[in-house]
């Protein structure tokens, strides 16, 4: 019974309803999604310079449009539309979604990349992205009594040290997976650390992501890999 | 000090969470109905697609508690709303992270919340966060239909080179916040460290005795044994 997508294209409205829908929400969550910057900038008066936002997207774009590209290209042929576009609006697309996804096709004894299999990953998805929500909602019902505590001057020193422990826990992790792609691109920034430590991250960033990605290039050629490494947001 | 706190705390913001929040459940109910029709077109059972919605909602349940620990992480820094919302939508902790230090930076401050953190830089923190999600949003909207289209022919890429590639841009950012530490040396390097023997630690745990559940874990709780280690040193030694 299970037929290939692309055979159901052309006799059901379904696709291009999901597509449509799919467009609209997405789109329409990226707008809310910039109502709170803008409205810091409307209604208080808050906003960085032009200059040095340009910068940042300029450093966030280095790194998030060969991401994105990459990773569509990946989904998009083991994922069906709807899932991607509900994946894509809440987020946690390879630690959360795509395990529920996987585990419902399991349980339901459902074949992936048939359109059953879509419905069946459309369904857990919806499912994933509705439980995250509402945990995220307790969760701020379960904060708000406690933030007050949370910013006590003892812990003080800990939040502003948030980024180094982060990204700690994330160099151990890659040097436990493969060590060998972070040998060029750390050792890059170290260098410009020392040699340049103001220059700019629109600079550095783009610097740095091109040169890791030549980096493993040459390692992956040359077979220098370890042979299972998968991508690293998919356990984070 | 802290002014922009107040600002982020306010009610505004709050509303703005609930019209994401709201968008995101009209947006899964909309897909379950347009699913539930065409999955009974297909001939699957409905107690399937009960199944698989049960599914989804149960095994989403503890790795969304993960979120909202790195929520709590954010509190102090961002506020409450505005992690709320980014954590509802687009993204994952690691990336929320990563863009609001990018926007710190590109104003010339490399930390979050502390000195130096006013009001203009917690901006800059969120235009980025909100801006780092452009890219994929757009490219979905513009390419998605054409990409899955009959004659796609992108299954045929090196799926292990996609992976590498992945991660070798983020380690290319990451590098910069990894290397800042080290250059500047102090508590910022204690907690590098720290958090790095944390991770480790909870590594061997997880392969030793098979705890796949904390997987999803050991990556916030090891950023927040580190900043534990931080509050140890400052009592001990400030």
């Amino acid at each position: 019974m299970s037929s290939k997508r692309s055979v159901m294209l052309s006799d059901t409205g379904y696709e291009k309803l999901i597509h449509k829908m799919g467009r609209l929400t997405l789109m329409g969550g990226f707008l809310a999604s910039v109502l709170p910057p803008v409205l810091l900038w409307l209604v208080y008066g808050v906003y960085p310079p032009f200059k040095n936002l340009l910068n940042g997207f300029i450093g966030i774009t280095a790194v998030m449009l060969p991401v994105s590209i990459v990773e569509v290209l990946t989904f998009a042929p083991i994922l069906g539309a709807g899932a991607i576009y509900m994946s894509y609006l809440t987020g946690n697309i390879s630690n959360i979604k795509i395990p529920s996804a996987a585990i419902a096709l399991e349980v339901t004894d459902v074949k992936p990349s048939t359109s059953e299999g879509d419905i069946i990953a459309n369904l857990a998805i919806a499912g994933s992205a509705l439980a995250g929500e509402i945990i995220l909602i307790l969760g701020v019902i379960l904060i708000l009594p406690l933030s007050s505590n949370l910013n006590s001057p003892i812990l003080k020193p800990a939040f502003e040290q948030i980024l180094p422990a982060l990204f700690g826990a994330i160099g151990a992790y890659y040097i436990l997976k493969n060590w060998q792609l972070a040998i060029a691109p750390v050792s890059m920034a170290i260098i410009f650390g020392y040699l340049i430590p103001d220059l700019n991250s629109a600079v550095t960033i783009p610097i740095c992501v091109a040169f890791s990605i030549l980096a493993a290039r040459l390692l992956y050629k040359k077979e220098w890999l370890k042979t299972d490494a998968g991508a690293v947001t998919d356990d984070l | 000090m802290i002014d922009y706190l107040s600002i982020a705390n306010g009610s505004l913001f709050y509303i703005c969470g609930i019209i994401i929040t709201l968008l995101v459940i009209l947006q899964a109910f909309l897909f379950i109905r347009i699913s539930f029709r065409e999955g009974q077109r297909c001939g699957l059972a409905k107690e399937q697609m009960f199944k698989a919605l049960r599914v989804g909602v149960v095994t989403s349940i503890i790795p969304s508690i993960s979120a909202v620990v790195a929520l709590i992480a954010m509190v102090p820094v961002l506020g409450i709303p505005i992690p709320w919302i980014r954590q509802s939508i687009m993204g994952s902790t690691p990336y929320e992270f990563l863009a609001a230090g990018i926007g710190a930076n590109s104003m010339g401050v490399h930390n979050l919340g502390g000195q130096g953190y006013t009001a203009p830089v917690f901006a800059s923190s969120i235009w980025i966060m909100t801006l780092g999600s452009f890219w994929a949003v757009a490219i979905i909207v513009f390419f998605l239909r054409m990409l899955q289209g009959k004659y796609s022919k992108i299954t045929g890429i090196d799926s292990k080179w996609k992976n590498t590639m992945i991660n070798a841009a983020f380690l290319g950012v990451f590098s910069i916040f990894i290397a800042g530490p080290i250059t500047t040396g102090g508590l910022s390097l204690l907690a590098l460290i720290a958090g790095g023997v944390i991770m480790m630690i909870l590594a061997f745990l997880i392969i030793k005795f098979k705890l796949d559940w904390l997987k999803e874990f050991a990556l916030t709780l090891s950023m927040i044994g580190a900043m534990a280690c931080v509050v140890m040193v400052t009592q001990i030694f400030g």
